[in-house]
């Protein structure tokens, strides 16, 4: 029991209001730099591979040093610690070099193909081998902006009234909806392809046509537009609705006039987010529409063109032009995204954060 | 004036109006649609796919191999295919989980706060690329760097039956497809995981290293207990994406339906559910096309299960969330 009593005397040389001591600061620069600076001396004198050199000789020695570092900072069972913040930070810096792959590759190949024509040309004096500086994704875009337009109008307003569903009502089945969306969303593009190709499709009602590819889109994009909306309609208080009800409003008045309003921006990027999800998406619009190399701006017949089926065509070609071709509307589907995601990240910008000015009276 | 003499106020607002009716109407219409549309999918798949089930079997369809309709009586089993699909995943999943849960780590517990959010906003972008523009630079930029790896880990480790390759390269095995399908689902683990990770009481972790706990005893006895439910949520909704990925594996994949690849993960040969309907589709007979729908339905029913195993998952995780 004494020993419990006698705390241990605080070692003479301990600094505990000093955060990380001289000595550490030097022992973590070492730490990070030493291990690459070997790899890299090794690599160079070696001539061996990149990759083998990554793996084999910076790796370990990494993963040794911060062990060392942990054990001589805080000792034995600092290893795991250091382990911990090496492992971490690998880890993390993969997947942000894969991004950075994946977004510098584009950026390489996408631009060779890119110049101002490529936007507005269509494909209609094009052959797989006709060089860049004819035709475009023209149609592809417009193709795109149709089918995901057609989409949106029929989804959003759905989506919509689904979000008001599973907030504004006491509805039995809210659970069960909510549940339902949730397996939705886990729905395989390319069954929803199917879906519409089995119905419309194969019955003989429509053929294959930009109608069909907007409606299966469809499925894919409901569960994200009511479950972003449903989220910012549940952020607007409780308050105000009651407070629009008190003052005599009728349901849907207080829901229009009040409700509506302030969860606009939420809602906003519901649409934004239903949009980002579908843009991309080729599988379900494979089994739905038809390429051309035309201008097609009517959804009800004839081959039309978006700009995943487009790249999805000019890869399974596999010339070398046809690819740079793919590239090159990869990288304007990308703008396309990125554009959608930014307009995204703006709108959500928490406006709740700024408080009501408080008015002066004197 | 008097109280007395005031007329009663006349209430002008009905509880319930003509308007109100039809307001809850449409929300209730829009409602039922979402579970009007699930079983529209449902049942007109299978009405479809019946005659494929009738005729090779319901169990021969699902797990036996071999899809060849040059022959008389059409052959049409997906077992390589399911297994491909569902193993394919799995390496996905192997490879995000580590990855997504040392990002979400990095964002909320390690990185200072500028950093954090540039790393989520990159994290989140890349959920945002859509799965044919990482397919094409799966093609062509992945696949090479990826099949010296796969060189790599054969020539160190080849002796496991895992990593054997009697074929000469290394391209289009379910290892790459695995990466590439992995780069798609890191971001919706982490996403989720990171969820996860802000809703921990920071009271918790502080009290673990005030009690002398080390960060990495924090993280594995604190951290990842409290998050495990979250986390397991979220590779299974990956998985249901993993499952779910048409494009970018058809493109990086060398599909084989005659025999299963068990384990050899860095032979050219896999086999992926998706890319069966993608790649057969084309010149399918009409009832090859049946044969199609019943894999579609395999698929559908396959992911329906794992992502409502997920939802249910992620909502126990979060008894704190309030419905």
């Amino acid at each position: 029991m004494t020993t419990l009593l006698t705390p241990d005397p605080r070692p003479h040389k301990a600094e505990p209001w000093r955060l990380i001591s001289f000595r550490t600061k030097v022992l973590i620069a070492a730490t990070a730099l030493l291990p690459a600076l070997i790899a890299l001396s090794y690599l160079v004198v070696s001539g061996s591979d990149f990759m083998a050199t990554l793996f084999t000789v910076f790796v370990p020695l990494q993963l040794a040093a911060g062990g060392l570092l942990g054990y001589l900072t805080t000792g034995r069972k600092g290893i795991a610690d250091g382990l911990l913040y090496v492992v971490t930070f690998f880890f993390s810096l993969f997947v942000l070099v894969l991004l950075m792959s994946v977004i510098w590759s584009l950026v390489e190949s996408g631009v060779k193909a890119i110049s101002p024509h490529f936007f507005y040309q269509n494909d209609r004096y094009v052959g797989v081998t006709t060089s860049l500086e004819y035709g475009g994704v023209g149609h592809a875009i417009l193709g795109s902006f149709l089918v995901v337009g057609l989409s949106t109008i029929v989804t959003v307003p759905l989506g919509l009234a689904t979000a008001v569903y599973l907030t504004e009502t006491r509805g039995k089945s809210r659970g069960l909806i909510r549940s339902l969306l949730q397996a939705m969303s886990g729905l395989p593009s390319v069954v929803s392809g199917l879906f519409i190709y089995a119905m419309l499709i194969a019955s003989g009602w429509t053929t294959y046509s930009g109608i069909a590819g907007s409606l299966s889109l469809i499925p894919l994009m409901l569960p994200t537009v009511a479950r972003v909306s449903e989220e910012a309609l549940r952020l607007v208080p409780v308050e105000l609705r009651n407070g629009a009800l008190a003052l005599g409003a009728p349901a849907w008045r207080a829901f229009m006039q009040v409700t509506l309003p302030a969860a606009r921006t939420g809602i906003l990027t519901a649409v934004l987010l239903g949009i980002a999800r579908v843009i991309g998406e080729t599988a379900p619009l494979i089994l739905t529409t038809l390429v051309g190399a035309t201008t097609n701006l009517n959804l009800f017949e004839g081959p039309i063109t978006t700009l995943p089926t487009y790249i999805y065509q000019y890869i399974s070609l596999g010339f070398d032009t046809s690819i740079q071709r793919a590239w090159g509307a990869a990288l304007v589907i990308m703008i396309l995204v990125a554009v959608l995601f930014t307009a995204a990240r703006i709108i959500a910008k928490p406006v709740g954060q700024t408080k009501t000015r408080r008015v002066r009276t004197k | 004036m008097s109280l007395e003499t005031a007329s009663p106020r006349k209430l002008l607002a009905k509880p319930f109006s003509a308007a109100d009716k039809v307001f809850f109407g449409i929300a209730n219409v829009a409602a039922y649609s979402a579970v009007v549309i699930v079983l529209l999918v449902l049942v007109f798949l299978s009405v479809r796919a019946w005659p494929a089930f009738e005729s090779q079997g319901v169990i021969d369809f699902i797990f036996a191999s071999d899809w060849n309709t040059s022959v008389q009586p059409i052959v049409m089993h997906v077992g390589p295919m399911l297994w491909g699909s569902l193993l394919i995943a799995g390496i996905g999943v192997l490879f995000a989980v580590p990855m997504a849960i040392s990002i979400a780590y990095f964002i909320e517990f390690m990185a200072p706060k500028p950093i954090a959010k540039a790393t989520t906003i990159l994290v989140d972008f890349l959920a945002a690329i859509p799965s044919i523009v990482i397919g094409l630079w799966g093609v062509f930029v992945l696949s090479p760097v990826a099949a010296g790896w796969a060189e790599m880990l054969h020539d160190s480790l080849g002796f496991i039956p895992i990593f054997a390759n009697d074929e000469p390269n290394f391209l289009r095995s379910p290892f790459i497809a695995g990466i590439v399908v992995s780069v798609m689902i890191v971001p919706i683990i982490s996403s989720i995981t990171r969820e996860i990770f802000s809703q921990i009481d920071p009271e918790l972790i502080k009290g673990a290293l005030a009690l002398g706990a080390t960060r990495e005893s924090a993280f594995r006895k604190v951290i990842l207990p409290t998050a495990s439910g979250g986390i397991v949520g979220g590779v299974l909704l990956g998985l249901g994406r993993a499952l779910g990925e048409t494009v970018a594996i058809f493109f990086v994949l060398n599909i084989i339906y005659d025999s299963f690849n068990w384990f050899e993960i860095l032979e050219p040969r896999g086999g992926s559910i998706a890319s069966l309907i993608l790649a057969k589709f084309g010149e399918a007979s009409n009832f090859e096309v049946d044969g199609l729908m019943a894999a579609g339905v395999v698929l559908f029913v396959v992911t329906l299960i794992i992502s409502s195993i997920a939802s249910y998952i992620v909502a126990k995780a979060q008894p704190w969330r309030k419905d």
